[in-house]
C-alpha cells in the first residue's frame, strides 16, 4: 500500500516543484516587485511601500486601459455568444452541406490571432474604405482602426469573426445533448419555433451558455495579440488594453515594478469577476 | 418518423454567413497570388498570373522552412509531453482525491487558471534567464508546466467518471500504479486526449506573446513571431507580406482539411464532458 | 480515428527529432576555436547591410566570428538582456532615452580616450554628451540621419514652387499645392511615431532643447512654452490628405511615391522604401523651416546607430577591433548609400542626388538633435501627438504633457 502511494507521490511531486517554479514563484515575486522602485534593468532598487498602488488609482493611462478592456471584453462577449447561438442553432438544423459549413465555421478558430490581426489590419485600411467610398459615407470610407472614438469596434470585429468559431462548436455540442422527443412532443402541441427555442433549447443549453460566457469573457479580457496587430493600442491610448500596457509600460518604459503592481491589481479584478460570473450563471442554472 | 425536408431558407443564410467567413481568406490568398500592378487595377479581382515568386521571397526573407521547423518541434513535442504528463498528474490526484495532499494540489493548479499572465509575464523572463532557458527548450518546457491548469481540470472530471472496478482487478492481480495507469487508464483516455491534444496543439501552434518575450536567439523564432518580425521589413511590399502571411497560416490549414471531421470532434466530445 | 492521430503525431515527432538533430551539428561547428562575438542592432532596415560588412570582417579575422542579433522590439530585447546581465558584446543602438538610461548605470565602455573618436564629427559626440550628462563618451557615433521635407520635384516643378526657408513660406506653398487640388502632405497617424518629424523640428527650433533640462528641474512648464509647436502642429493638418489618421507608414510610403501628395513629413530612412515602390520618383529633401527666422531654422539631425562596447564583455579586444573595422571610412561608405543615411565619420560624404538640399546645413554643422530622444521613454509622448492630431485640444494636450511628465519622474 506505501509503494501505491509512493506512486502517487512521484507522479505530482516533479509536477508541483515545475509549476512553483515557473508559475508561483514568478507570480511572487511580481508582487514583489510591486512594492518597489525596480526599473527591469538596474542592479538595484528600494522599497516604496504602497505608493505604486497609490500612483495606478491616479493614472489615467491605467483607468484608461481597464475602461477599454472591459467595453471591449462585454461587447465581444455578448456578441460572440448571439452568434455562435445563431450559427450553432443553423447547423445544427436540417440544412444542406452541413459538414462542409460546419468546417468553414470552424476554420477561423486554428488560424493565429497575430497574422489573422495584420490581414485585417489590411483589409481595414484598403479595403472597406473602398466600400464604404462606394457607398458614399464619408465615415466609411475613413478606416475605422485610424479613428479614436471608434478604432475599438474594428478590434471587436475581427476578435468576434475569429471568436464565433469555438464557440459555435461548443453550442452545437451542447445542442446535441438535448433529445430530440422533446422537440416532437412540442411540434404536437403546435408550439411555434420561438416559444420551442425559449422553453425547451435555451434552458437545456445552460451549461453550455454558461461555460461559453465563461470562456469568451476570460480571453476577452486578455486581449494582446490582436490590438497588437491592428492598432499597437492607438490611436493615442485608445485602444490600449491591460495586457499590452503592463507589457508596453513594463518591458519597454522601464517601469517593471509599477506595471507588476497594475498586474497584481488587475489578478484580484479577474478572480472577483470569473466567481461572480460564475455564482451568477450557475445560479440561473439552477433557477431554470 | 418522418424525415424533415430540407430547410432551403436556413441553408441560404448559412451559405452567406460562411461567405464572411471566407472573404478574408480569399483576399489573403488572392493578394498573396498578386503582383503590385495586378493590385493597382483591383484589389477584388481573381489574380491573372499567379505571381508565385511572392512565395519564394517570402520564404527566402523570413527563412520560413527554419521557423517552421521550429514551430513544429515546439508544437509536437509540447503536445506529447503533455498528454502523457498532464493526464499522469491528474490521475494521481483523481484517485486520492481524499486526502488533503492531492485535493490541494487539484485546487492549487486549477487556481491558476484565474492568475492573469501578465503578473508572471516580467518575472517569468528573467526565472527563464538565469536558467538559461530563453530559448526553445525553455518554451517547451512553459507550455506543458502551464497546461496542467486546465488539462487537470479536464482530466480529472474525465477520470473520475471512469469505474474503478477496472483498477481493482488489475490491484488484485498485482500491477504497480504505473502499470495500471499505463496499461488500463491511457488507453482508456483516447477521447479526451483528441480534445487536450488538438488544443494544445492550436494554442502552442498559434502563440505569439510567450514567444515574444521569451525567445533571444533570431534562428529559435516561431512562425507567429516571425511574421511581426518581418512587418517591419515587407514595407510597402503587400504582396510579399500577404504570400507570407499565407505561409505562416497554411500548415494547419492543410491539417485541417484533411482531419477537419475528426478535429471538430475532439473538441466536441471535450465539450459534452 | 485513433490511427490517424497517432500518424500525424508520428509524422511530427519525426520531423521535430530530424530538425533537432541538424540544430545540434550546426552549434558543434560554430565552436571550433574562433572568438564569437555577439553584434546587437536595433534597425531592421540596416539588417542585410551590416550582413555584408560582417562578412567582410569575418573573413579577414578567421580568428573571430561576428553574428548579427537584430531582434523586433530591441531596445525591450536590450533592456531585459541587461536585466538578466547577458549584454553583447557589441551593440549598435539609436541615440535614444534608452541608450541614454543604459550608459548612465555604467554598462559600456568608455570611448572618450579612444583614437577612434578623433575621427568623428564634434557636433555628433557632443549631442552624445548632452543627452546623456556624462563626461564619458560610452558610444562612438557611427551613421547620422535626418528629418525634414521629403518633396515630389516633379509637382513643385508644375506648380512652380521654390524650397520655402520660413515656415510662412512652408504654409504659403502647402496653401499652392492644395488651392492646386492636390494634398500638401501625406500624414499617416495611424502609427503614432509618424508625428515625431514634425515635432522634432519645431520643439528644437521654436523652443530648444534646453527645456527640457529646464522641465527637469522644474523652471518652466510644457503649458507656458509649448503653445507655438502646438498651433503649428495642428496647422498642418489642414493641409492633408482624406483619411490622415487611418493611413500609417507603409501606406504613406507607398502614397507619396505615386505622386499623391507634393510633400511628406518624414526622415530620410523613408526615401529607399518610396523608391522601392516607385524606382522613377524624382524627389528631393529640404529642411523643416519651424520659424520665420532663416538662420533659426536648423536641421533636425542625430545618431542614427552608435557603436559601443559592453564592459562586461569577455572579448574586449575583438569587440573593439569589429568596432574600429566598422568605422573605416570605405566601410561607412558602404554603409550610408545603402542605407540613404549620413556619415558621422568626418571626411565621408553621402553623394545621393535626392539628399543634396541637407548637404549645406550639414557640411556647415547647422544641425539639432532629435527633441523625442529627450523625453522619457514612458511617457509614450508619440501617443499623446497622435491623440492631439484627434482631439485638437490645445490646452488639453499641453496639460496632459506636464501631468504625464511628472507621473513618469515621481515613479522614479
Amino acid at each position: 500500500m506505501a509503494k501505491r502511494r509512493t506512486a502517487f507521490y512521484l507522479m505530482t511531486i516533479p509536477a508541483l516543484l515545475l509549476f512553483f517554479a515557473f508559475h508561483t514563484y514568478p507570480a511572487l515575486q511580481g508582487i514583489f516587485y510591486s512594492f518597489t522602485n525596480w526599473d527591469g534593468f538596474s542592479s538595484s532598487y528600494d522599497f516604496v511601500g504602497f505608493k505604486n498602488f497609490v500612483n495606478i488609482f491616479q493614472d489615467d493611462n491605467v483607468i484608461n486601459s481597464y475602461m477599454f478592456t472591459f467595453k471591449y471584453s462585454i461587447v465581444v462577449t455578448i456578441f460572440i455568444n448571439i452568434l455562435s447561438l445563431m450559427i450553432a442553432l443553423g447547423l445544427n438544423s436540417k440544412i444542406k452541406f452541413k459538414n462542409f459549413f460546419r468546417g468553414v465555421y470552424f476554420l477561423p478558430n486554428i488560424l493565429s490571432v497575430l497574422i489573422v490581426g495584420f490581414i485585417f489590419n489590411y483589409l481595414f485600411s484598403n479595403v472597406f474604405t473602398v466600400w464604404g467610398a462606394k457607398l458614399g459615407s464619408e465615415f466609411l470610407s475613413q478606416n475605422i482602426l485610424g479613428n479614436a472614438n471608434w478604432a475599438w469596434v474594428g478590434i471587436v470585429i475581427v476578435a468576434v469573426w475569429q471568436g464565433i468559431a469555438f464557440n459555435t462548436i461548443l453550442y452545437l455540442a451542447g445542442l446535441q445533448t438535448i433529445p430530440q422527443d422533446l422537440y416532437e412532443a412540442s411540434s404536437l402541441d403546435g408550439a411555434s419555433r420561438w416559444r420551442e427555442f425559449w422553453s425547451i433549447t435555451f434552458p437545456l443549453l445552460a451549461p453550455s451558455f454558461t461555460i461559453n460566457m465563461v470562456l469568451a469573457m476570460k480571453g476577452a479580457l486578455m486581449v494582446f495579440d490582436q490590438v497588437v496587430a491592428l492598432t499597437g493600442g492607438g490611436p493615442g491610448r485608445s485602444t490600449q488594453s491591460i495586457a499590452l500596457l503592463i507589457y508596453t509600460g513594463g518591458f519597454q518604459g522601464g517601469e517593471f515594478a509599477y506595471q507588476s503592481a497594475n498586474a497584481v491589481i488587475y489578478f484580484i479584478v479577474i478572480v472577483v469577476i470569473s466567481v461572480l460570473q460564475l455564482k451568477f450563471l450557475q445560479k440561473r442554472e439552477m433557477d431554470l | 418518423m418522418m424525415r424533415k425536408p430540407t430547410n432551403w431558407l436556413l441553408t441560404v443564410l448559412i451559405a452567406l454567413g460562411s461567405l464572411l467567413i471566407l472573404f478574408p481568406l480569399y483576399m489573403t490568398i488572392s493578394i498573396a497570388l498578386k503582383n503590385s500592378e495586378e493590385m493597382a487595377a483591383s484589389i477584388f479581382a481573381l489574380p491573372t498570373g499567379l505571381h508565385f515568386e511572392n512565395f519564394t521571397r517570402a520564404i527566402e526573407a523570413t527563412n520560413f522552412f527554419n521557423a517552421f521547423k521550429n514551430s513544429a518541434m515546439v508544437t509536437a513535442i509540447s503536445v506529447v509531453v503533455i498528454l502523457l504528463t498532464n493526464s499522469l498528474v491528474a490521475y494521481a490526484i483523481a484517485r486520492n482525491m481524499n486526502m488533503k495532499f492531492f485535493k490541494g494540489l487539484y485546487f492549487y493548479f486549477i487556481s491558476a487558471m484565474f492568475i492573469p499572465f501578465q503578473i508572471i509575464m516580467l518575472p517569468v523572463v528573467k526565472v527563464t534567464t538565469d536558467l538559461h532557458m530563453n530559448n526553445v527548450a525553455g518554451l517547451i518546457i512553459l507550455y506543458i508546466v502551464y497546461g496542467l491548469a486546465f488539462n487537470v481540470f479536464v482530466y480529472v472530471g474525465y477520470i473520475r467518471s471512469i469505474p474503478y472496478e477496472l483498477e481493482e482487478a488489475a490491484n488484485v492481480d498485482g500491477a504497480s500504479v504505473w502499470g495500471t495507469y499505463w496499461k488500463i487508464i491511457f488507453p482508456l483516455l483516447a477521447p479526451i486526449n483528441a480534445t487536450i491534444g488538438i488544443l494544445s496543439c492550436l494554442s502552442s501552434w498559434n502563440d505569439f506573446m510567450l514567444p515574444l518575450i521569451l525567445l533571444g536567439d533570431q534562428n529559435s523564432y516561431t512562425l507567429p513571431l516571425v511574421q511581426y518580425v518581418f512587418q517591419g521589413q515587407f514595407g510597402t511590399d503587400f504582396n510579399l507580406a500577404f504570400a507570407s502571411y499565407l505561409l505562416a497560416l497554411s500548415p494547419m490549414v492543410v491539417v485541417y482539411l484533411f482531419a477537419q471531421k475528426w478535429i471538430i470532434n475532439g473538441i466536441t466530445q471535450g465539450a459534452i464532458k | 480515428m485513433k490511427k490517424g492521430f497517432k500518424l500525424i503525431m508520428a509524422g511530427l515527432l519525426a520531423t521535430s527529432l530530424l530538425s533537432a538533430c541538424g540544430n545540434n551539428k550546426a552549434s558543434e561547428g560554430a565552436a571550433a576555436g574562433t572568438v564569437k562575438i555577439e553584434f546587437f542592432q536595433n534597425k531592421s532596415e540596416a539588417k542585410a547591410s551590416f550582413d555584408k560588412l560582417i562578412a567582410k570582417f569575418n573573413e579577414a579575422n578567421p580568428n573571430i566570428k561576428v553574428s548579427q542579433v537584430n531582434p523586433p522590439d530591441a531596445e525591450t530585447v536590450l533592456k531585459t538582456r541587461v536585466a538578466k546581465k547577458d549584454i553583447p558584446d557589441v551593440v549598435g543602438l539609436g541615440a535614444t532615452d534608452t541608450f541614454s538610461t543604459l550608459a548612465k548605470s555604467g554598462l559600456f565602455e568608455d570611448f572618450s580616450q579612444d583614437p577612434l573618436i578623433a575621427n568623428i564629427q564634434p557636433a555628433y559626440l557632443d549631442m552624445l554628451k548632452r543627452m546623456t550628462g556624462l563626461t564619458e563618451i560610452n558610444g562612438i557615433p557611427f551613421s547620422t540621419n535626418a528629418n525634414g521635407v521629403i518633396y515630389n520635384k516633379a509637382i513643385f516643378k508644375e506648380l512652380n514652387l521654390t524650397i520655402p526657408k520660413t515656415w510662412d513660406e512652408f504654409i504659403a506653398v502647402a496653401q499652392k499645392v492644395k488651392d492646386s487640388g492636390k494634398n500638401a502632405f501625406y500624414l499617416t497617424l495611424k502609427d503614432a511615431w509618424t508625428t515625431l518629424p514634425a515635432f522634432n523640428a519645431l520643439e528644437s527650433n521654436v523652443v530648444g532643447l534646453d527645456f527640457f533640462k529646464e522641465r527637469a528641474q522644474g523652471t518652466v512648464t510644457f503649458k507656458d512654452t509649448y503653445r507655438e509647436v502646438a498651433e503649428k502642429q495642428l496647422k498642418l493638418l489642414d493641409y492633408a490628405q482624406k483619411d490622415m489618421y487611418g493611413k500609417g507608414y507603409n501606406d504613406g510610403n507607398t502614397a507619396f511615391a505615386k505622386g499623391e501628395s507634393a510633400m511628406y513629413l518624414q526622415g530620410v530612412w523613408a526615401i529607399p522604401e518610396i523608391q522601392k515602390a516607385n524606382p522613377d520618383i524624382d524627389l528631393g529633401v529640404f529642411p523643416f523651416p519651424g520659424t520665420n527666422d532663416p538662420a533659426k531654422n536648423k536641421l533636425v539631425s542625430g545618431v542614427d546607430t552608435l557603436l559601443t562596447v559592453a564592459k562586461s564583455s569577455k572579448h574586449k579586444e575583438e569587440a573593439k577591433k569589429f568596432v574600429d573595422f566598422l568605422l573605416q571610412p570605405d566601410n561607412v561608405k558602404q554603409y550610408i548609400s545603402e542605407q540613404k543615411s549620413f556619415s558621422a565619420v568626418t571626411g565621408v560624404t553621402q553623394d545621393d542626388a535626392s539628399v543634396a538640399d541637407l548637404k549645406e546645413s550639414l557640411e556647415s554643422g547647422n544641425l539639432v538633435d532629435f527633441a523625442d530622444h529627450y523625453i522619457p521613454a514612458a511617457m509614450k509622448v508619440e501617443t499623446i501627438f497622435q491623440d492631439f492630431m484627434q482631439k485638437k485640444d490645445i490646452n488639453a494636450y499641453l496639460t496632459k504633457l506636464d501631468t504625464e511628465w511628472d507621473k513618469v519622474a515621481n515613479r522614479k
